[in-house]
């Protein structure tokens, strides 16, 4: 029961995984005949095991095979990143969301001011002095009627972080894209923060409603009674039991977000072109669907990173489940 | 009871309109050249009008859109140093009005309503998304329900739907029309549309029905399998967690068989979680979907949406975005109110 | 398992519902568009192909087109218009048919005519695109004795002004102009904004916006053969024939008055597969502009007897230009150079699958007359672009890039950015041709596929370094001032080139009339084109067009839209 052993299936996803990790690192060293940007204009639509191309041509001539190692290296560049980062992201501001609420975070009166008089600051630097008056000026009256209460007064996090989801969640994905797009020509990082800014809202919103639940049970008011401070609470032992269903979503995420780059690709406005991705593979099959191979190698590919990180990902649960018992 | 449900609806409201003047905003500060609209339809016109004439005329259709007006109440001056008081002659103001008495606006392209734009679009993208979302929720709970019972074959249903959902959704659309819709394979379904106006002339009404339902197949199964997997996925592993509490031991050793320990334990608590998912789906409901709209050649919200974006039409993207703002906000309160409703725990500490 | 066999009986009886097979209407042509027309407001007819092609099935204008011949015909005019030219005048007198009425059976006057210039200049209306276009109409003179019979008065003189001047749908003026208020004043005044502040006018202006003629064209119908059945928008729009139409009474019927099947109708379906599979089906009877990958395999395919294929050699070509305005970019040298690093041969074969044609410049090869022979095609040279590069006193670096200092003492680096469309897979394929083909010589390019609009607006603004661009031409009108001369530098000449002499070259070929003068005019203006290199021309396109074989008379050539759906008849019906 307690063993911390790999299963075969782990073996072969921790393999495969690996696999894409070194071809994403050593490709640019890799004595490839072509790479990804040359378009053999005289060798379109090529099928798989013709001369040079081991793995056919797409549309425009481009090596499929030149294509999908190059294409590992975007994967580590933008979907797996994405998924990491956006993940990190909202457990935290769904766990400060979920466990604190809008009641249990108090701060005293002082340390309000000083938070409002930073930000007037910032404001007033970045943006416009004038606004950073302004704020000064509210922090200043707010400060002096709470200090007459002489209270600690709850910050509401749950709403700020929920009236932040609700803002996110508003503009549907690939509008947001598409508008962005129509203002100005979309790049790696431009990507990369709109995945970002619109993929966190998930993990959180799970992670929430995990944690109203789990701040009530009754192990973690004993650890409270035990004299634990809240952060370490939420972070050692009502976070573990609440990302489990975090986890097990993020596998199919960074597929979703591969397919979304790949939808993104389809209606013409994902990566810029001399950067090659899985995606742009499949898009090219809509120009020539009869190219069998533009769908299903880099569908074989997915699939098998898809599989390999949900191995992963059952692993890791698996290891957490199990107590690390040594005999 | 009745003040915390006013004060819900207050905040709803108060959102709602912060998120539309944000986005009102940002669209007019993004592009000052959306009087470029006419003359960048279609293929580029080489007028042979000389340029003043040019410039003459985008200005007059600049004044007719009503976008030579300040943007809001104060602006930035020119100088760059102060800011600028404009009054009530600004097109936040005209357009908030105009909002306020129901007018979403007018579209660049052709100045139609937006409002009937939208409900134009809906009409088209509801029957769709909300037929798709109901057999996605229906399927699902059938397959968890079904993996919970039936454990064997639960491992060829997950790699099953890993496979489906490695499948982009355009690939997918593509495949169904190459397998379902082609005369070289088998024609089974219309590739496109919903029927042409001349076929259904003597038609009766149950007729129409049947025609439109029989066009919808292929878009709603491009739909549904591609929601599936996501949803499946969660529910299943949230209901395996549910199967090892102490819980379902305790039902199991009095004697209830597996399916009855599913049915009327396990998967009340495993719904909890998917309720985030669930109420997810609503805003993508109005949303509609853009690929399946494209390649079915249905004129649904989706691609309504996506073609203004890409043309700068924003009357007509803001009053999208406000109809899923909307919608996204009320989906969140009806999911406030399910967790209040499932979970008694929550409502003790609310 | 129950569930199951529901649901398959469910979906059996939908099907049977369904199909009911409809009789195949033989005088029904049904055409793929790929996008909806949006607007049939004749006003705005200048805005995008598809609503002008449905425009001219509602409407008539004075003059049309022979697509067979490649020339003008007089359509509602009886004869081409007599010119007649003073020092800073045109007269251009035209004569409307005999026979040409409207639906209510009044006669099409001359104050109909006047009516619809008078509604292109009126301001409020969103004509601003249409009253920039025929600015040069100052007036129309009525002629005293016959209300047929009309002149207008045109500032200056030009050739185009005998073909533009009957170049607009004719609008009727008694149903929403009874009294002859609006016509009766004249352009100049209602030019002038303020001075058309009066009654009439604001009478006028809200009774045209309260009919929205954009969706309901036939509140104000014109004298076109077909009348608008319905318009599902996004979907399909339906065009009937008129039962009693004016044109069937003219014998011998002249082609432009041909007016064939009894019900069009457009299907609107965006992604081009889906239009493939409804074509093999035969919900599509035509489809234009199909891609190259498809003509090649259908016509090789088992069923290629039940279409018939068609190519066309159009005038629209695909050129790449530079921004003249960049420091880089200013000298002829660097520009010949980088036109050297096009494979055009290549990318004919690989992008368009040989449906194209090389060419020296703006002219095609197929136009023998004008065309310049003596010019050497642009050929995909390397080492003659590092030669002229070095010529322009561009020197290679040890890193590989290339630099050269200015006589100011500035050194400027070459590196490129490529602006292209997005959506065109050929664009994007000649584009990473030329990066290729730049890096083997050691010029960074940068691609940067824009959204349309945006491009445009960066076009314009100068902003681009170097772009794609298709160009559309004219087999008989040769007036490369929007595109190439200096005064249109903020409009459509986005290369912003312009010399003294080539803007001199381009106002004479303008203004040629004569025959041999306009074919000297012209081999000058190639021979400038090349050694000036503002762009280079790539190819011309060959517009492909698939039929259902059942059909003939689709008149297909190189005009837009590249066909004539009004001939398009069954093979059965033609007896003669």
């Amino acid at each position: 029961m307690g063993n911390r052993g790999l299963s075969r299936s782990s073996c072969l996803a921790f393999v495969w995984l690996g696999l894409v990790a070194l071809s994403a690192a050593v490709v640019t060293w890799l004595p490839l005949l072509y790479s990804p940007a040359t378009v053999d204009l005289y060798g379109i639509d090529q099928p798989p095991l013709t001369a040079s191309h081991w793995l056919g041509t797409d549309t425009y001539g481009r090596d499929v095979l030149a294509m999908l190692l190059f294409g590992a290296r975007t994967v580590f560049l933008i979907s797996f990143p994405v998924a990491l980062a956006g993940t990190m992201l909202g457990v935290a501001l769904g766990g400060i969301a979920g466990f604190w609420g809008n009641y249990r975070a108090k701060f005293s009166p002082l340390q309000y001011g000083i938070v409002g008089t930073l930000l007037s600051f910032l404001l007033g630097y970045f943006f416009y002095w004038a606004v950073g008056i302004v704020g000064l000026l509210c922090t200043g009256i707010l400060w002096a009627i709470f200090k007459q209460r002489q209270r600690q007064l709850p910050l509401p996090l749950d709403s700020l972080v929920l009236g932040l989801i609700a803002v996110v969640t508003s503009i549907p994905r690939l509008i947001l894209v598409l508008t962005l797009a129509a203002v100005q020509s979309p790049s790696v990082g431009r990507l990369f923060l709109i995945l970002l800014l619109t993929y966190w809202v998930l993990p959180a919103q799970l992670v929430r409603t995990e944690l109203l639940r789990i701040r009530e049970l009754p192990y973690v008011e004993a650890a409270y009674a035990a004299g634990l401070p809240p952060f370490w609470v939420l972070l050692r032992h009502a976070l573990p039991n609440a990302w489990q269903s975090v986890i097990t979503m993020m596998p199919l995420s960074v597929a979703s977000l591969i397919g979304l780059e790949t939808t993104l690709s389809f209606l013409g406005v994902g990566l810029p072109p001399s950067v090659a991705s899985w995606g742009r593979l499949l898009a090219a099959a809509q120009q020539s669907p009869t190219d069998w191979w533009l769908i299903v190698i880099p569908g074989l590919v997915l699939l098998f990173t898809t599989l390999s990180l949900r191995q992963i990902s059952k692993q890791i649960a698996a290891w957490q489940r199990t107590p690390n018992v040594t005999r | 009871m009745l003040r915390y449900l006013l004060l819900r609806l207050l905040r709803l409201v108060l959102a709602v309109w912060l998120i539309v003047s944000g986005i009102f905003l940002l669209s007019r500060l993004l592009s000052p050249s959306a009087a470029l609209l006419p003359f960048a339809t279609g293929d580029l016109v080489l007028s042979t009008s000389s340029v003043q004439e040019q410039h003459v005329a985008e200005k007059r259709l600049i004044h007719r859109l009503g976008l030579d007006l300040p943007v809001f109440y104060t602006t930035p001056a020119p100088n760059g140093k102060s800011w600028q008081w404009h009054g009530a002659r600004n097109q936040y103001q005209r357009w908030l009005s105009q909002l306020l008495r129901g007018n979403l606006g007018y579209s660049y392209r052709d100045g139609q309503a937006v409002t009937s734009l939208l409900t134009n679009a809906l009409a088209y993208t509801l029957p769709l998304t909300v037929s798709a979302a109901l057999l996605v929720v229906g399927l699902s709970v059938w397959l968890s329900v079904y993996m919970a019972t039936h454990a064997r074959f639960r491992r060829y249903v997950l790699s099953g739907l890993y496979v489906l959902d490695a499948i982009p959704l355009f690939v997918l659309g593509l495949l169904l029309l190459l397998l379902l819709a082609n005369p070289e394979t088998l024609a089974l379904f219309p590739a496109y549309g919903l029927g042409g106006e001349r076929e259904l002339i003597e038609a009766t009404w149950l007729m129409r029905v049947g025609s439109h339902v029989y066009h919808l197949v292929l878009p709603v199964l491009c739909l549904v399998l591609v929601s599936l997997p996501t949803l499946v996925v969660q529910l299943d592993a949230t209901l395996q967690q549910e199967q090892r509490t102490d819980y379902a031991t305790t039902a199991r050793a009095k004697g209830l068989p597996e399916p009855a320990v599913v049915r009327w334990h396990t998967f009340r608590n495993a719904l909890l979680p998917t309720i985030t998912q669930l109420t997810n789906l609503l805003p993508s409901l109005v949303a509609g979907a853009v690929v399946v709209e494209v390649i079915f050649a249905l004129p649904g919200m989706g691609r309504l949406l996506a073609d203004a974006a890409a043309r700068h039409d924003y009357p007509v993207v803001v009053g999208g975005v406000l109809l899923t703002a909307l919608v996204r906000l009320l989906a969140q309160a009806l999911a406030d109110w399910l967790y209040f409703l499932a979970d008694p725990r929550i409502r003790l500490r609310a | 398992m129950k569930f199951l066999y529901y649901c398959a009986f469910l979906l059996l009886v939908i099907k049977l519902c369904a199909c009911s097979a409809p009789a195949v209407d033989t005088s029904t042509v049904s055409v793929r568009w790929t996008h909806d027309p949006e607007s049939l407001d004749p006003l705005l007819y200048l805005s995008s192909g598809n609503s002008t092609q449905a425009i001219n099935l509602l409407y008539s204008s004075l003059i049309g087109v022979d697509y067979v011949k490649q020339v003008k015909v007089p359509l509602l005019a009886e004869a081409l218009p007599t010119m007649r030219y003073t020092d800073s005048l045109t007269f251009i007198t035209y004569r409307l048919r005999d026979e040409a009425v409207w639906d209510d059976g009044q006669p099409v006057l001359a104050k109909d005519v006047a009516f619809t210039l008078a509604v292109m200049n009126c301001p409020e209306l969103p004509n601003e695109t249409a009253r920039a276009q025929f600015s040069f109409i100052e007036q129309v003179q009525f002629d005293s004795t016959d209300s047929r019979r009309f002149t207008f008065v045109c500032q200056g003189r030009s050739p185009e002004y005998e073909f533009s001047s009957g170049d607009f749908p004719i609008l009727p003026a008694h149903i929403f102009d009874p009294k002859g208020s609006l016509y009766k004043i004249p352009l100049v005044k209602l030019r002038n904004a303020a001075l058309a502040q009066s009654a009439a006018v604001q009478t006028f202006v809200q009774r045209y916006q309260q009919a929205q003629l954009a969706h309901h064209p036939m509140r104000l119908p014109g004298c076109g053969p077909y009348r608008l059945q319905k318009w599902e928008p996004g979907r399909y729009i339906v065009f009937q024939h008129k039962a009693n139409w004016w044109g069937n009474r003219v014998t011998p019927t002249p082609v432009q008055l041909q007016a064939y099947p009894r019900t069009i109708s457009f299907e609107i379906i965006p992604d081009e597969n889906t239009a493939l599979l409804a074509f093999r089906r035969g919900q599509v009877d035509v489809y234009p502009r199909m891609p190259a990958r498809e003509f090649d395999r259908l016509r090789q395919s088992a069923n290629a007897k039940k279409f018939a294929f068609f190519t066309s050699n159009s005038y629209e070509t695909l050129t790449a230009g530079f921004n003249v305005r960049r420091p880089t970019l200013h000298d002829r040298l660097t520009r010949q150079a980088l036109t050297k690093l096009f494979d055009i041969p290549a990318l004919i074969a690989g992008t368009q699958l040989g449906y194209a044609d090389r060419s020296v410049g703006l002219i095609s090869t197929r136009q023998k007359e004008f065309y310049n022979d003596s010019l050497p095609l642009p050929s995909y040279d390397p080492a003659a672009a590092i030669a002229l590069l070095r010529q322009a006193g561009w020197r290679r670096q040890p890193a590989g890039a290339w630099q050269r200092t200015t006589a100011t003492g500035k050194t400027q680096r070459l590196a490129l950015r490529f602006s292209y469309r997005t959506g065109e897979p050929a664009y994007e394929a000649t584009a990473l041709q030329f990066r290729e083909a730049a890096a083997t010589i050691g010029i960074p390019v940068a691609l940067l596929p824009t959204e349309r609009s945006l491009l445009d607006a960066q076009m314009k603004a100068g902003e681009v370094d170097m772009f794609l661009r298709s160009i559309g031409g004219n087999p008989t009108e040769f007036n490369f001032a929007p595109i190439l001369h200096s005064g249109y530098i903020a409009s459509g000449n986005f290369n912003a080139f312009g010399t003294p002499s080539s803007d001199a070259l381009i106002e004479e070929l303008a203004a040629a009339e004569s025959f041999p003068r306009k074919r000297q005019l012209l081999r000058r203006f190639q021979k400038m084109m090349q050694e000036e290199s503002p762009f280079v021309v790539l190819y011309f396109f060959r517009y492909r067009l698939a039929a259902d074989a059942r059909f003939t008379g689709l008149q297909v050539s190189g005009l837009k839209p590249g066909y004539n759906v009004m001939t398009i008849r069954p093979k059965q019906a033609n007896a003669g």
